[in-house]
């Protein structure tokens, strides 16, 4: 069953055009000119209850403004948005009681409460029953750490303890869809995993459904099996991470290391892009031959003490796929 | 709605907490609140003692202009802060006003919880102050209906105040940069009612008359409180409009909720 | 401990940091001219605002005036004059508060301003020059051909009167300088200085005759207004313009002008030494 259901979605703003320099001042002055600019153009997507999906595109992409359509901040100019049943720009209010949202570049707790009086706050907000609060409570402080920092006041937390701070009061009132916007930013290594640990488990054991806009590819390789992909406001790509992967992942590396010395190490469907020292470095790609077939020819010409395949990285191929407008064919 | 206005006072109860959190500044900066109103009435006073009042008006008839502008303005600056529109106009800037539009609680209860001016209690006793000084001095002929039609006036003066704050903040859902015009009318109409309104040139009197019409919650209720001679020529129910003029808040709210639809529509 | 080199700077003659000054005080200059025009909303908004609030101001003292000739040496139109420089030099002087410095202060950011290769006094005075001066032509200017386009006012008559505006605006700005500084640099002893800022701003529009001219005052309030520095910000600027202060008087006024720039200016530099090396005792 699905919980959010997007059809031909569309926002359309109005820009009113600045010319620069001096002459264009002057022609600001005296004129005002508007283009239309579609920050949405046409989106079709359905999120099931308990997916985890990324969101992902470039800064100004349309991202934030689906997001602020699917919380009901954006009415869309046109198309359909219907979310838990119900319609989020018509219905605000009673909508958001169902959902969760946390922003990392700013927070939603009060700046000079501690952080338990600020949750205590929300409570009331949200209007959640005293059991199921200290219940809900006593579960994310545990799992999330945060009994050391409860008291302190949220303006002294580190921004890892303030992120975690935010996800925990987005989830007490056991929203069934939770936004997440770039929840790690910002944060150590550490820290990072320690998040995407806790947001697994809400959507694995909650079956809290989560749609995730982030940069970092980490987040998405470890939490998202499924990923939409939004560029110059078109829904670009919508399926497996791994597919993209497969599809544009650029080439793999292998690494061999010879037993003996060879004057000649060349095989077909790779390139040998180093060769020093007993070890040589192929580039191929997945499509031409697959690791195992290199491998296999290799092993039978050369003896080889050890070998390793490297993956080309998401974080490249994303890059790539915006760049060179890889998806814009397809659409 | 018991449970927006229970909210409500949770909200405030924070904000004054974080305000007090900060003793050193907290005083400090009532004091100063207190500090620019004694300052600016002491020039008043000094001048008008000196040439004896202003227009035929002694210092304690101004006084209680002064003192009832003062303490009502006072009031609206640290209940309606939230919507004191520069401040406002930063919430939407920055976002934050989104994140209340993301709460499933009355978004105008939470837009007034989301700043408590406490400091404005110096401006608040310093008006305190000169309305009584002012009401002691001219010894007014006090009757039932004046007793009674006294709170009514100062309520109807902080709701309209209220009022000019929430249109202020309603436009900045289209701009901010302009935003300073607004000055003309809240602190604008405050600083007009401060004097008897024969003072100004004609057209600035028609503006405060039908345009910001503030006339009906100072000027007016003042000649009848003082029994002033203008009173014969004014139109005799120009003192009793307060109550309906005060209600010109709920024309800010209509205003105020077609902004946020259209903020809604457009963003920023 | 870095501190401690530039210590000894700031008190060296400024001479030799006259170049990068000057080109500080073009930049700012050009940077808050750009601003300027970009923001013509604001700016408008701002004059429609100034003019407004000028003209409930001259109400009130017109009707103090009432069937009067003139309140010491003040007609209709020196009252008009007095309104209009008074709304037109709000900006120029920042009189409404300016707290740059003490942000920087509470912000940490003067550290590296302490380091750069100028005095630290003449780096803001540079600032302030270049904000000024966009403030006096660009919103000053238009204020007072504004305000003269509506009311008979009185103008200077002679080129050496107009000298003597000139001379008296220019060390008005030396006093009001010197006085928001050391106003600003409570921000080392205090985390509260923005209370204490606010107080000053306060004080100054009493004293400095921008509440009521200072002549409308019983004549004991003028002596105690005429012992602080505030009346030779603003108040004299009007009695010279409306060419009440003339021939020894005026000189004399200048001179106590300069003098109380020149004062206040040293005093900026004492305060800001001792501050610093607080700072380098405290380790910030």
């Amino acid at each position: 069953m699905s919980i959010i259901t997007v059809r031909n979605l569309r926002k359309e703003f109005k820009v009113s055009k600045h010319h620069r320099g001096m002459m264009g001042t002057l022609r600001n002055l005296t004129t005002r000119e508007f283009t239309l600019v579609k920050a949405v153009d046409n989106i079709d997507f359905t999120i099931a209850r308990g997916e985890l999906v990324g969101y992902l595109g470039p800064n100004g992409a349309g991202k934030s403004t689906t997001i602020k359509m699917l919380t009901g901040l954006l009415t869309p100019t046109g198309g359909e948005v219907v979310v838990n049943g119900r319609v989020p720009h018509q219905q605000r209010q009673l909508y958001v009681q169902r959902i969760g949202a946390v922003f990392g570049q700013r927070t939603t707790l009060w700046w000079d409460l501690p952080v338990i009086e600020s949750l205590e706050l929300l409570r009331h907000i949200y209007r959640v029953p005293p059991d199921r609060y200290r219940q809900n409570l006593h579960e994310f402080t545990s799992l999330l750490e945060m009994e050391s920092f409860l008291n302190t006041p949220v303006r002294s937390l580190s921004l890892g303890q303030r992120m975690r701070a935010d996800i925990c009061a987005a989830l007490l009132h056991d929203p069934d869809l939770l936004f997440l916007d770039e929840p790690t930013i910002g944060l150590d290594v550490v820290a990072k995993e320690r998040i995407r640990e806790f947001v697994r488990h809400i959507n694995s054991a909650r079956g809290v459904t989560i749609l995730l806009t982030t940069h970092d590819m980490a987040d998405v390789e470890r939490l998202c099996s499924r990923v939409m992909i939004i560029d110059h406001g078109r829904l670009l790509y919508d399926g497996r991470l791994q597919t993209l992967q497969d599809r544009f992942g650029g080439k793999r590396e292998l690494v061999v290391d010879f037993a003996e010395p060879y004057p000649e190490v060349t095989v077909p469907g790779a390139t040998l892009t180093h060769y020093h020292d007993l070890r040589a470095t192929y580039e191929f790609e997945r499509q031409t031959i697959s690791a195992s077939e290199l491998i296999g020819l290799l092993s039978t010409q050369y003896r080889i003490r050890d070998l390793s395949v490297r993956e080309p990285d998401i974080e490249g191929t994303i890059r790539r796929i915006y760049q060179e407008g890889l998806l814009t064919g397809d659409a | 709605m018991w449970h927006t206005l229970l909210l409500y006072r949770r909200l405030m109860s924070v904000q004054m907490r974080s305000q007090m959190q900060y003793r050193t500044a907290f005083v400090l900066e009532t004091l100063s609140t207190a500090v620019i109103v004694a300052v600016e009435f002491g020039s008043v006073a000094l001048v008008l003692n000196r040439f004896g009042g202003i227009q035929g008006w002694t210092l304690a008839e101004v006084a209680f202009l002064y003192g009832m502008s003062e303490t009502a303005f006072g009031f609206m600056d640290m209940i309606f802060a939230g919507f004191d529109p520069p401040v406002f106009g930063q919430h939407v800037r920055r976002g934050t006003f989104d994140q209340l539009l993301l709460r499933p609680v009355n978004i105008t209860a939470q837009v007034m919880g989301s700043e408590f001016t406490l400091r404005r209690l110096g401006k608040i006793a310093l008006g305190v102050a000169i309305f009584a000084f002012a009401v002691q001095a001219n010894q007014i002929i006090w009757t039932p209906l004046k007793l009674a039609y006294l709170p009514i006036v100062m309520f109807s003066l902080f709701l309209f105040f209220g009022g000019l704050f929430i249109i202020g903040a309603t436009i900045t859902f289209w701009t901010v940069d302009s935003i300073e015009v607004m000055n003309i009318l809240t602190y604008g109409s405050s600083f007009t009612i401060d004097y008897p309104m024969t003072i100004y040139p004609d057209w600035i009197r028609r503006f405060f008359t039908f345009v910001v019409p503030v006339i009906f919650l100072s000027y007016y209720p003042a000649l009848y409180f003082l029994d002033r001679p203008e009173l014969a020529e004014a139109p005799p129910f120009a003192p009793f409009l307060s109550p309906v003029v005060g209600i010109g808040l709920l024309l800010a709210l209509r205003f105020w909720h077609f902004g946020i639809r259209r903020y809604q529509s457009t963003g920023t | 401990m870095t501190f401690h080199s530039t210590t000894g700077r700031i008190a060296r003659c400024p001479s030799q940091y006259l170049y990068p000054t000057m080109r500080l005080f073009w930049e700012f200059t050009v940077r808050s001219f750009q601003r300027h025009l970009t923001y013509r909303a604001a700016a408008v908004a701002g004059l429609v605002t100034n003019f407004f609030f000028g003209i409930l101001r001259v109400s009130v003292l017109l009707a103090i005036l009432g069937e009067q000739e003139s309140i010491e040496g003040y007609g209709r139109a020196e009252l008009f004059t007095y309104m209009a420089l008074t709304q037109a030099i709000i900006t120029y002087l920042s009189l409404f508060g300016w707290y740059d410095l003490m942000n920087a202060v509470h912000s940490g950011e003067i550290a590296t301003d302490l380091l750069k290769p100028m005095g630290f006094v003449s780096f803001w005075l540079a600032r302030d020059v270049g904000r000024a001066a966009v403030a006096l032509l660009l919103r000053g200017v238009v204020i007072m051909a504004l305000y003269s386009l509506f009311f008979d006012m009185v103008h200077p008559t002679s080129v050496a009167q107009v000298t003597a505006v000139a001379v008296s605006l220019i060390l008005a700005l030396l006093i009001s300088f010197g006085f928001r500084f050391l106003l600003n640099l409570s921000a080392f002893w205090s985390p509260n200085a923005r209370g204490i800022g606010r107080f000053g701003f306060t004080i100054s529009w009493f004293f400095s005759g921008f509440l009521m001219p200072l002549a409308f005052f019983p004549a004991w309030v003028q002596q105690i207004a005429y012992l602080t520095p505030f009346p030779y910000a603003l108040n004299v600027i009007v009695e010279i313009y409306t060419g009440q202060l003339t021939g020894p008087a005026l000189w004399q006024t200048l001179c106590i002008q300069l003098l109380w720039g020149l004062l206040l200016f040293t005093l900026a530099h004492v305060t800001l030494r001792t501050a610093v090396k607080r700072l380098v005792i405290l380790g910030g």
